[in-house]
């Protein structure tokens, strides 16, 4: 029919304009972003110019020098507005501790990081999603408290606690996984990031599987639950119905969770002595290597941002209410 | 609906304590109680069984950002780049001059240098060294921009050129005995193909540009925060090495890197951290041998913030410095009291080991007093005075020796918050017009006598001393070539040191480095790592 084929076509531009406006609204934070970063970096204590010159003496005419190469002394705003433009023409800069363009620095460490966090959000939805739902259909069972009290350990323990344990008991009593290192590419780089990502999934893991706990439990007491079950469905298939509602609280918190395995790669690239942007970004701030931190900030400001996205435009995959309430207005 | 309550509640109690004790357990590696370590403990005795090693792996307790000790000029740097590049001379164990890329060299004056090289010397990549690669790399080893990390060692540099086929005279400003030991790989040069420099347009040392080099090593990979990858060159001039590769892995943090070693993965291990020497000793197959590794450890005063201008401030703040109980109990006898900032091998040269403590020994001294100290400080500024210490989170054991030092001040009225800071931030604050107390950690790679008092005393220095007298003892000394007379004016500058109370000297250190059994390192010394030390290494077979 003509009527339903326009009301598709208006709900697809309408889809349309809200992620542009989406999209737009992340550049405009990042924009910011880059600001208040440049800004903090500038405050911060330390010297560039004596983490290059090192401890030793340093006769003033060098210091003049290193200082004219870094731009060191053009205005605040200068300097950002340099930065700025050549970043908007494509050009990061060039990394002042590692003398490497950015973009080759962030690009040979990119795959270790994007493994990591991949691999970690892969093993915290297998441990988080049936953990929490099992809690959930058995709500009160030993195996209930059981996972309740292994999600208050991985909640609870910081990450290096975790991974000293997770390197004592699976790299030294029983030699299982290597104790430090990226690996090589392959089977072997997953062998040797599978301690790395479970002791990043185990904070997170846990946060996801108390949600997915709830949002289960509150279905399966709502009123819907309760009619199905009166008409004498299996309880296999109740299961599935309420599961079908409980995704979206899931799939936000999934999400935004992802977010917080960003930030923890920072400490865990450190134990295990792994090549990846979170070392990077940690030697970079302490160095006072502004290009590189610039880049990496908007580069995980950017990956934040387009995750919020998919996960709000996966509301109208997954909720036919959504759906149909964008197409009625 | 509810399980037996009882039998719930035991298995839930049962669970969170084997969690607990696995945790405890995991936290208790590396809590030993002191006992004063000091040398060796091990009496292993090593037979070179003169076999191939196909590959060593060390491992670094730190990461480098990039190879080329222009760039980046920290210890770890030197110590790799050692056994990939060469200068035109280097050091032997005793850190006296020998040649390297120069066969043989000649003074025709006190400021004029001529170097024959060695027509044996080729790179990495096969191609020759040539004179004018020798004269490109030093300009460039000179220049700030290029090579922030070493132009200093050069500023005495008055011209480098090429005056023969394979001859190189290099003169320097002023006459200076401390010159030629610059111009190996511990100072500040280490020879490059100038097409090489060129191609990538001075950006050496990267992942991608790796490091071209003469040495008994080539670079093959590197990835910053993960590895390097070394293996043989069969360009290199000296004696072939026995090992084929080395694979050197940057593992920060302490505890994985002692659990790398107890998987056995790790061959040999720098720089243990002094409270694991324990840990590592009774790792199966391996060793720890300590060593000392010409660094200082002492306070620093910024005469320019009060009240560190006042000399009795100053003394009363040495006085209450117990070196031998910081020593003993608190570095666990992996050190020694310094009675000077030159240590005994830098006098090497003139005086032997047991002559140069000697004479070290009679400059004056302050001994622990705190009476003393109180007496000194009453009247000054400096009473009820509160100020910060920081010092990097790289050397723990500083932190230590700074708590110790704190509560010594307190107790003659000076109140000092310790604070620990990345090394970075540490850098910043020595001289910074702020902090007039703080902590000097030198490392020398030279041996030089007058590197380390040199940068304390002299010019640009970071206390804010000003003394003709001292830059007339640096500069005069430096151009005395009797090693014996040189000696005597580095002693009158450490007896100005003291005379001013201008740093207060706390130890010379000593590293601990762990090895597996079935390594052993040649000439095991002070200057062993800034030698060609992948040469060196043999396979050992121990009784």
């Amino acid at each position: 029919m003509a009527e339903s084929g326009t009301r598709r076509t208006r709900a697809r531009s309408r889809l349309a304009r809200v992620v542009v406006l989406r999209l737009a609204s992340v550049l405009l934070i990042l924009l910011a972003l880059s600001f208040l970063t440049f800004t903090l970096l500038y405050l911060a204590p330390g010297d560039l110019v004596k983490n290059l010159l090192g401890n030793r003496p340093s006769s003033p005419a060098a210091i003049a020098a290193v200082r004219a190469q870094y731009h060191l002394d053009d205005p605040f705003l200068v300097r950002y507005l340099d930065w700025l433009f050549s970043a908007l023409r494509g050009d990061l800069g060039v990394s002042i501790r590692m003398q490497q363009p950015v973009a080759d620095v962030i690009a040979s460490r990119l795959g270790v990081t994007l493994t990591l966090i991949a691999f970690s959000f892969v093993l915290a939805l297998l441990a988080a999603i049936p953990l929490g739902i099992l809690s959930a259909a058995r709500s009160g069972s030993v195996v209930d408290r059981a996972a309740s009290g292994l999600s208050l350990l991985g909640l609870s323990a910081p990450s290096f606690v975790l991974a000293i344990l997770g390197i004592t008991v699976l790299a030294i009593w029983l030699p299982v996984f290597p104790a430090y290192g990226a690996g090589g590419n392959g089977l072997d780089r997953l062998w040797h990031l599978f301690l790395p990502s479970a002791v990043l999934a185990a904070g997170i893991a846990a946060i996801l599987m108390r949600i997915t706990r709830a949002s289960v439990l509150r279905e399966l007491e709502g009123d819907a639950i309760t009619f199905a079950r009166a008409r004498g469905l299996s309880e296999r298939v109740v299961l599935s119905i309420a599961l079908r509602s409980a995704l979206i609280p899931i799939v936000t918190s999934a999400g935004l969770i992802l977010t917080f395995i960003i930030s923890g790669t920072i400490i865990v690239e450190t134990v295990f002595a792994l090549p990846g942007l979170g070392q990077l970004l940690q030697q970079s701030v302490l160095f006072k290597d502004l290009p590189v931190v610039q880049a990496i900030t908007l580069l995980v400001a950017a990956m934040i941002g387009l995750i919020t996205i998919v996960v709000d435009l996966s509301y109208l995959a997954l909720d036919p209410r959504v759906r149909a309430r964008d197409s009625a207005a | 609906m509810k399980v037996g309550s009882a039998r719930v509640r035991g298995l839930r109690l049962g669970a969170a304590v084997a969690v607990v004790a696995a945790l405890a357990l995991a936290g208790c590696s590396g809590e030993e109680p002191a006992d004063g370590g000091g040398a060796a403990t091990e009496d292993v005795t090593l037979t070179d069984t003169g076999e191939e090693i196909d590959e060593v792996t060390v491992a670094f307790p730190g990461s480098l950002a990039n190879l080329y000790i222009g760039q980046e000029a920290g210890i770890l740097n030197y110590n790799l780049a050692a056994t990939v590049q060469e200068g035109l001379v280097a050091q032997d164990a005793n850190g006296e001059i020998v040649p390297a890329l120069a066969e043989s060299w000649e003074t025709p004056d006190e400021t004029t240098y001529v170097f024959t090289l060695r027509d044996d010397a080729t790179f990495h990549n096969g191609d020759p060294v040539t004179a004018e690669d020798v004269v490109f790399s030093l300009q460039q080893a000179a220049d700030p921009e290029g090579s922030p990390g070493t132009y200093w060692y050069m500023m005495n540099l008055g011209s480098v050129e090429v005056t023969g086929e394979r001859e190189v005279t290099v003169t320097t400003n002023a006459p200076d005995a401390t010159f030629l030991v610059n111009l190996s790989n511990a100072g500040a040069l280490v020879v490059t193909q100038q097409a090489y420099w060129e191609e990538h347009d001075g950006a050496v040392g990267t992942s991608e540009s790796l490091l071209l080099g003469t040495g008994p090593f080539k670079v093959v990979e590197f990835q910053p925060d993960s590895h390097v990858l070394l293996e043989r060159a069969d360009t290199w001039w000296g004696e072939a090495p026995k090992v084929r590769s080395i694979r050197v892995n940057f593992i920060p943090d302490a505890s994985t890197r002692l659990a790398a070693a107890r998987t056995g993965d790790i061959d040999i291990a720098f720089n243990v951290p002094l409270n694991q020497a324990k840990d590592w000793e009774q790792i199966d197959g391996m060793r720890v041998e300590s060593m000392n590794d010409l660094s200082y450890v002492g306070l620093i005063f910024d005469q320019r913030v009060a009240p560190f201008d006042d000399i009795n401030v100053r003394k009363a703040i040495a006085h209450s410095i117990d070196q031998d109980a910081i020593v003993e109990r608190l570095l666990r006898g992996y050190g020694e009291p310094a009675t000077a900032i030159v240590t005994p091998e830098g006098l090497s040269a003139a005086f032997d080991g047991d002559e140069a403590r000697a004479k070290l020994a009679e400059l004056p001294q302050y001994q622990y007093d705190l009476e003393a100290a109180k007496e000194l400080i009453a009247g000054t500024d400096a009473e009820g005075l509160e100020t910060e210490l920081t010092y990097p989170n790289t050397g723990p054991q500083l932190g230590v020796a700074a708590q110790a030092i704190a509560e010594s001040l307190s107790q003659i009225g000076l109140t000092v918050s310790v604070r620990e800071v990345p090394i970075e931030e540490w850098l910043a604050t020595i001289g910074d017009g702020e902090h007039g107390l703080g902590f000097m950690w030198y490392f020398s790679t030279t041996g030089d006598p007058a590197e380390v008092n040199g940068y304390l005393l002299g010019v640009e220095n970071p206390n804010g001393f000003e003394s003709d007298e001292a830059n007339a003892l640096i500069t005069g000394g430096n151009a005395i070539a009797d090693p014996v007379e040189r000696a005597e004016t580095i002693l009158a500058l450490e007896k100005l040191n003291k005379e001013q109370a201008v740093n207060a000297p706390i130890w010379w250190g000593k590293s601990v480095t762990a090895f597996s059994d079935s390594i052993g390192v040649k000439d095991y010394s002070p200057f062993t790592f800034t030698r060609a030390w992948g040469a060196h290494l043999f396979s050992a077979a121990s009784e």
